[in-house]
């Protein structure tokens, strides 16, 4: 047997571009199903362990399923806003533990999520490095941005502008990094989280600047009475946070009205999650609550749906290449009939040549085996980021 | 011997399994921080031996206006509960990043009963166009009615955060808020013998005391310790024209010179201190008592 398959080895050795190709078209027909099953079990354990930690989400009313992306996923497309009162009636009402998000803006093509320090406790994020936010304009980010970045405690990041073309647009925020959180595996891990009141800064309702009342310089100022003053385009607006500017830093107006992305809700108890869930649901209500784990579930049930088709259109691809991989085959038999007349010429029976054939098989086989084990396995180990850039984000 | 046994027993474990102790044979006193002397005092009558009550502001400094440092923040973080006076009372609180969980504004209850003290300049720049910087008046606790109020949102927060003290908050409460609605009461009673009687305040500090006692009062920007300037002596002499006033209310008691000056425009100093800080002598109450007499004198 060993001399067989030691003729396979050669012949394989000889005809490699032809050995290969039956080795990667076998390869990738028993890989490419495990390989989308790994995928699809791990989209949907990421998905359902982080959407069944969090048990309600308010929002605006619309699609659910973008309400709940942007929420948990920190999706770009941002839901409409939600006034912070919305947080604070949930809050009054004692059901539930509110935590406000605001996940519209972006750094460096990372989400920013402006929030409270409830958040962190919520999500259990520890810091890696530095300290938690205490100031306005500080950011601490998740491991994988502050990794991608290289950035780290004492650096900074500027806030991206929502559009190059609004020239009289909110000027950016540079914010200072305080710390960086220790990997969560989640969505946390791509996110700059900042305090929900300077999120409203690099939307510019709050902001800092040269006190008006003050200014001396004539081309300041437009129009100046007792009661009024009317600044100039040319007044300095501060785009950096710092321990000398943050007391010019005002919002105006009341912060209960200032916008949101959606509330977190976590209930006290089940009946408390009730009660919450059924006043949102009466006909003139302008908010919505979602339960994020029945809308991941919906989904999910969408994808392996898709899945279920994915299936079948690979089985009809792998049965065709299959018979072509058969019909490769036998056309190679015919071609190959004047060395198995060779090898009867000089004394080997039908069956040292069947032998021959079974071992090329066989060696075809195994390293197709190999490399579907190291495929699956590569593919397992990578699922949890293969899953993020696919799938989540 | 067999409660000794018990004892040592105890004792034993709490030095061998320091993490085993129950949270209730350890310390289940919660960590509170406020952000004025009032609502110190308020938490401290109501919580008793069940909370420990900080607050982060040296004693000379108004509390209004104090800031705190990153490393008082990173305390603050760590507090049980925060007790916020609301009404826009430091400002600081809006820029610093807290747990909202555990922030409490204890006049949220009254907040359309705020009042605005002055109009501020109104000013426009950038595409949001006019806004005025809007100055509530936050010693919303010189109403003591509304001080009564605080004082239930103290007891209410503490009860939710240990339900297994709320009968004895709620007792704590009781004879608190039957002093502050009786120190409401003489105040009202004491107002009411004059109330056109023309007041000047050294300080825009008296309007809920001006809004609640329907005081006759105006305000100048004095501080008791720094001699006023020409221009505000001028200012205060244009007030008594139309504002006859005998009296002026201060903080703290001013300079021996001013008091003098005061004299010969025949102005009497009458000390209302509305105690934003932890007072030297005596407690809030007593101070308010105390307060309230220096006010009965002004309207005999």
């Amino acid at each position: 047997m060993i001399d067989s398959l030691y003729i396979a080895w050669r012949y394989i050795c000889y005809n490699r571009f032809k050995s290969a190709t039956l080795l990667i078209c076998v390869t990738l027909i028993v890989s490419l199903p495990i390989a989308l099953n790994v995928l699809l079990y791990e989209s949907e354990t990421q998905l359902m362990s982080r959407a069944a930690g969090t048990p309600l989400v308010i929002g605006q009313r619309g699609s659910a399923l973008d309400l709940v992306m942007n929420t948990l996923y920190f999706d770009n497309e941002a839901p409409e806003p939600i006034p912070m009162a919305a947080c604070e009636e949930i809050r009054d009402s004692d059901l539930a533990l509110p935590i406000p998000v605001y996940a519209r803006f972006q750094a460096r093509d990372n989400p920013i999520v402006g929030t409270t320090l409830d958040y962190f406790e919520f999500r259990g994020l520890t810091l890696g490095q530095g300290r938690m936010l205490t100031m306005l304009g500080e950011c601490v980010l998740g491991a994988s941005v502050a990794e991608r970045l290289g950035l780290g405690p004492g650096d900074s990041l500027v806030s991206s502008p929502e559009s190059l073309f609004d020239l009289a647009g909110i000027y950016p925020l540079k914010m200072r990094v305080v710390g960086v959180f220790q990997k969560s595996h989640t969505a946390d891990d791509l996110a700059v989280f900042v305090d929900i009141k300077t999120a409203w800064v690099i939307q510019g309702l709050g902001h800092g600047h040269q006190d008006v009342t003050r200014l001396q310089d004539p081309s300041l100022v437009l129009k100046r009475s007792d009661s009024s003053v009317a600044a100039t385009a040319k007044l300095y607006h501060y785009t950096e946070i710092t321990e000398e500017t943050v007391g010019s830093f005002h919002f105006h107006g009341d912060l209960a009205d200032y916008p949101i992305t959606a509330v977190i809700a976590v209930p006290c108890d089940a009946k408390s999650g009730t009660i919450l869930r059924g006043r949102y649901t009466e006909a003139g209500e302008k908010l919505q609550i979602v339960v994020p784990e029945e809308v991941i579930d919906g989904l999910l049930q969408q994808i392996f749906r898709i899945k279920s088709v994915l299936d079948a259109v690979i089985g009809v691809v792998a049965t065709a290449t299959v018979l072509a991989l058969i019909l490769v085959f036998v056309l190679s038999l015919r071609i190959r009939q004047r060395e198995f007349y060779t090898t009867f010429k000089i004394g080997g029976s039908r069956l040292t040549i069947a032998r021959l054939i079974a071992a090329e098989m066989l060696l075809i086989a195994t390293g197709s085996s190999i490399l579907c084990v190291m495929a699956s396995i590569a593919t397992a180990l990578h699922a949890d980021y293969l899953v993020r850039m696919l799938f989540i984000r | 011997m067999k409660g000794l046994l018990i004892a040592i027993g105890v004792a034993a474990a709490v030095l061998l399994f320091p993490g085993s102790i129950p949270r209730s044979l350890a310390s289940d006193r919660l960590n509170i921080c406020v952000v004025n002397y009032p609502l110190k005092y308020f938490a401290e009558r109501i919580g008793g031996d069940h909370v420990s009550v900080i607050l982060p502001i040296p004693r000379d400094v108004d509390p209004a206006y104090w800031t705190p440092d990153v490393a008082t923040i990173a305390a603050l973080q760590k507090a049980d509960l925060i007790f916020l006076n609301g009404a826009g009372y430091a400002g600081w609180v809006d820029k610093v990043s807290l747990p909202l969980s555990r922030v409490v504004n204890t006049s949220k209850a009254f907040s359309d009963r705020y009042l605005t003290s002055k109009a501020e300049v109104t000013h426009s720049h950038g595409p949001t166009g006019e806004h005025t910087h809007e100055n509530l008046a936050f010693t919303t606790w010189l109403d003591f009615d509304l001080a009564a109020r605080q004082a239930e949102a103290v007891a209410t927060a503490l009860s939710r955060k240990n339900p297994a003290y709320k009968e004895m908050f709620t007792q704590n409460f009781q004879p608190l808020k039957d002093e502050l609605k009786s120190l409401d009461a003489a105040m009202s009673r004491a107002a009411s013998r004059a109330p056109e009687t023309p007041l000047i305040a050294s300080h825009p500090v008296y309007d809920y005391l001006v809004h609640r006692y329907r005081l006759n009062l105006k305000s100048v920007h004095w501080e008791p310790h720094e001699f006023p300037r020409p221009k505000q002596w001028l200012e205060l002499q244009e007030h008594l024209t139309t504002h006859p006033a005998t009296c002026m209310i201060w903080e703290s008691q001013p300079l021996a010179e001013i008091e003098e000056k005061l004299h010969t425009l025949g102005l009497k100093c009458v000390v209302f201190d509305p105690c934003g800080n932890v007072p030297e002598a005596g407690d809030f109450l007593t101070v308010m008592q105390q307060n309230a007499e220096n006010l009965r004198a002004v309207f005999k």
